[in-house]
């Protein structure tokens, strides 16, 4: 038996580091959690956080509701049961409530830059201003819980992007990586608001990043997923529209089908372009913005009065619409009422979304069509729920430019089967009629405009020094196998920098080089850094362009490399491959600045 | 057995009882008699290796021996050296005043792992029971050379 006890402290100290790091390495090489399943998980946070926010939010908007209408019944149905003055009064409360809330806001939010989340995400660092999200948020309760003409969704999204926002920058996370988590957060609040988790990856690839690549996709639709399992626990949340089985009843239904998605693709530009005219017209009265958002819902008051429908998000109706049957008259006044509703609400600066609204556009527009198609033509529009239906997919992939979320959102919201063959093919038709049509869509022209006013510096320049982290760990040439070991079990890094007194980047120890041999504590009190760094560890100037500092990376397992100063040879930092990938997936999306 | 375990076995360079007086004079001779393997392609920088390396941190890993190594690209493959020092032995430093056994590594720049695996194949031989003594205590070369075969088998 070997009795020999080891009491020399430091070689007790010695031994114990090197049985954490084997410890660590056994765990690590079973795990194996690489950077992007660190993102993963992130992202998994972020879809928790952002379902709860977007619960919370829902539960404010309809306590003010209540407060307001003192009914805790839906938008449609409360206003139904106002008298005429009070169909008035409470948008116009609510208008002028929002418009108090951002003005006082203004106040506390006057450093900060746009709460944007699709700016953050798309052309911005990621980094969303918390107080002026949490005033525009506060405003967005009153004009939505006082019956506005807009949608809950925009604000859920932003929240839940907001919180995304917060957790990234506590934990440091470099632009390309915060810019993710961000997305992540709306993916989740989106998928929160609709009850429709790859609707809500979609969305925000779609849309807002403009690739599905995995780098990309496969957070998004992590984070979305624990969101809508969050919220299906803590709710009795369902599918978001039931709706009665529709089919196909024959090949010739096809063909009213081709035409609706010629309808609605160019209803949906119409739809946009007229939001904007309503905005250039509250402007030019020149208003403060109390009295303009309390005009605005004034607006929505009077036609409310006699079709309280125009109220709210429009989701009752388009349920309604959708398990028909509806009177054709009777929905087509709605559809026009609805429409300068939303005009007024959006126009007067109302916050809030137009993600339903337009659902309920296309769902209105479709119905309308295939009673039109039925009475001149029985057998070739059958049921005119199908085409409302369809409808408000069409209409949703024309206005979003984004046919392939449509699709999804559709089919993810009604669980709908079997109308997915013309639900595509009249999506595809919209699409392509209104890009014909009109060359922006309900979220591309603001930002492009902003991208032609601020556009990313990491994009623009696209070099190194613009994606690294300053401050990687680095230890001295002489450190001791302890020194190395105490660090390695530190820093979550597989390779350790070296460094001189000056800062020169002289090489790299790699965890798996010393892995064999930690069990050896003679070996560990002779070797130094500088016996096993490998001084010809890959490493990339500050100058280098994106695509070179990739092409550094091929053949390289490391997650990250070193960036040296190619004249003095100091490390100024370290870039990581993940950010580099992402930023790369970024770029070959970005629109053209506008010229 | 690794190549590494090899070389150990059948060193490049063995010089049983060395009269030196100090490190440098030790390190020395056994660099001129390594530098005659042909694996050894620049003497004078794999001897400046040597000595810079030694500046740094101290290279011995027990009471009377000395493991000078260097990571150079003065050779081409793995190359060790072994002295037994004539009693009372050198001082390496303050901690080591008595060094009788000197083992001598050369690595290629490149061969991390190699180098590790060297310096690892010799502390082992050295912790094998009755080597040291045996290396020590050896009257003949041949001696000395079955020892380091049969430790370095272990």
């Amino acid at each position: 038996m070997n009795g020999t006890r080891v009491t020399d402290p430091a070689a007790l100290l010695l031994q114990r580091l090197q049985r954490l790091l084997r410890w660590r390495l056994w765990i690590q090489e079973r795990i194996q959690l690489t950077e992007w399943q660190v993102t993963l998980l992130w992202a998994a946070l972020a879809g928790f956080l952002g379902s709860l926010t977007s619960l919370i939010f829902s539960a404010f908007a309809e306590g003010v509701h209540e407060v307001l209408t003192g009914s805790s019944a839906g938008v449609v149905e409360s206003m139904r049961h106002l008298p005429w003055w009070g169909c008035l009064l409470v948008p116009t409360l609510g208008g002028a409530a929002a418009g108090l809330v951002l003005l006082y806001g203004e106040r506390l939010t006057r450093a900060q830059s746009s709460t944007d989340y699709m700016e953050a995400i798309a052309i911005g660092n990621g980094r969303i201003p918390v107080r002026a999200s949490l005033v525009k948020s506060t405003a967005a309760l009153f004009s939505i819980g006082s019956g506005g003409s807009i949608g809950r969704e925009g604000p859920m999204v932003q929240l839940a992007a907001v919180v995304a926002s917060i957790l990234g920058r506590w934990r440091q996370f470099t632009g390309p990586q915060l810019r993710l988590l961000v997305a992540c957060g709306a993916a989740a609040g989106i998928a929160s608001a609709y009850n429709a988790p790859i609707a809500g990856s979609f969305f925000v690839a779609e849309i807002i990043l403009g690739s599905i690549a995995m780098e990309s996709l496969g957070p998004l639709a992590v984070s979305a997923v624990v969101a809508t399992l969050t919220i299906r626990v803590l709710t009795s949340a369902q599918v978001m529209y039931r709706v009665p089985s529709f089919q196909l009843n024959s090949a010739w239904e096809m063909g009213p089908y081709v035409v609706l998605g010629l309808v609605t693709g160019s209803l949906a530009p119409m739809f946009l372009r007229s939001l904007k005219q309503a905005e250039e017209f509250f402007l030019a009265l020149r208003l403060p913005i109390v009295a303009r958002l309390a005009l605005g819902g004034l607006a929505v008051g009077i036609m409310a009065v006699n079709v309280p429908e125009v109220c709210g998000n429009g989701y009752s109706v388009v349920v309604q619409i959708l398990n028909g049957p509806v009177i054709w008259k009777v929905l087509l006044g709605v559809f026009a009422c609805k429409w300068l509703a939303t005009m007024a609400s959006f126009g007067s600066g109302a916050p809030g979304g137009v993600f339903t609204p337009s659902l309920f556009m296309g769902a209105s527009a479709g119905y309308l069509f295939g009673a039109a198609v039925h009475a001149v033509w029985p057998a070739g529009a059958a049921n005119p729920g199908a085409f409302a239906l369809v409808g408000m997919g069409a209409f949703l992939a024309a206005a979003s430019r984004a046919p392939v979320m449509a699709i999804i959102m559709l089919f993810e919201m009604t669980l709908s089967y079997d109308i997915i063959l013309p639900l595509m093919l009249c999506s595809v038709i919209a699409y392509y009629t209104a890009k014909g049509i009109a060359g922006h869509s309900l979220y591309s022209e603001s930002l492009k405009r902003k991208t032609a006013a601020e556009p990313d510096p990491e994009l623009a320049a696209g070099r190194v020094q613009d994606l690294m982290k300053a401050n990687p760990p680095v230890i001295a040439p002489s450190a001791r196998f302890a020194a190395i070991a105490e660090m390695f079990l530190s820093v979550r890094v597989n390779n350790l920098y070296v460094c001189d007194a000056d800062g020169r980047f002289l090489g790299a120890v790699s965890l798996h080089d010393i892995k064999p041999y930690l069990g050896q504590p003679d070996l560990a009190e002779l070797v130094i850094a500088r016996d096993i760094m490998r001084e010809d560890f890959p490493r990339i100037g500050p100058q280098q362009s994106l695509g070179e500092a990739l092409g550094r990376f091929l053949g390289v397992p490391a997650e990250r490399l070193p960036v040296v100063d190619p004249v003095a040879g100091r490390l100024l930092g370290s870039l990581s491959k993940g950010d580099l990938l992402l930023v790369l997936v970024e770029k070959r999306k970005k629109p053209e600045p506008a010229v | 057995m690794d190549l590494p375990t090899q070389f150990l076995a059948q060193p490049d360079a063995l010089i049983l009882d060395l009269e030196a007086n100090s490190r440098e004079a030790a390190l020395c001779a056994l660099h001129a008699e390594l530098a005659k393997s042909p694996a050894v392609k620049d003497a004078p920088l794999f001897l400046h290796g040597l000595l810079e390396r030694a500046m740094l941190a101290p290279v011995c890993i027990a009471p009377e021996v000395a493991l000078p190594h260097a990571r150079t690209t003065a050779v081409e493959r793995v190359v060790i050296g072994v002295a037994r020092i004539a009693p009372p032995g050198v001082g390496f430093d303050a901690e080591h005043p008595q060094i009788r056994l000197v083992f001598m590594v050369g690595t290629p720049k490149q061969q991390v792992e190699e180098y590790l695996l060297s310096v690892a194949a010799i502390t082992r031989l050295l912790k094998a029971e009755g080597i040291r003594d045996g290396l020590l205590a050896a009257r003949t070369e041949a001696e000395f050379r079955a020892l380091l075969a049969r430790g370095a088998r272990r």
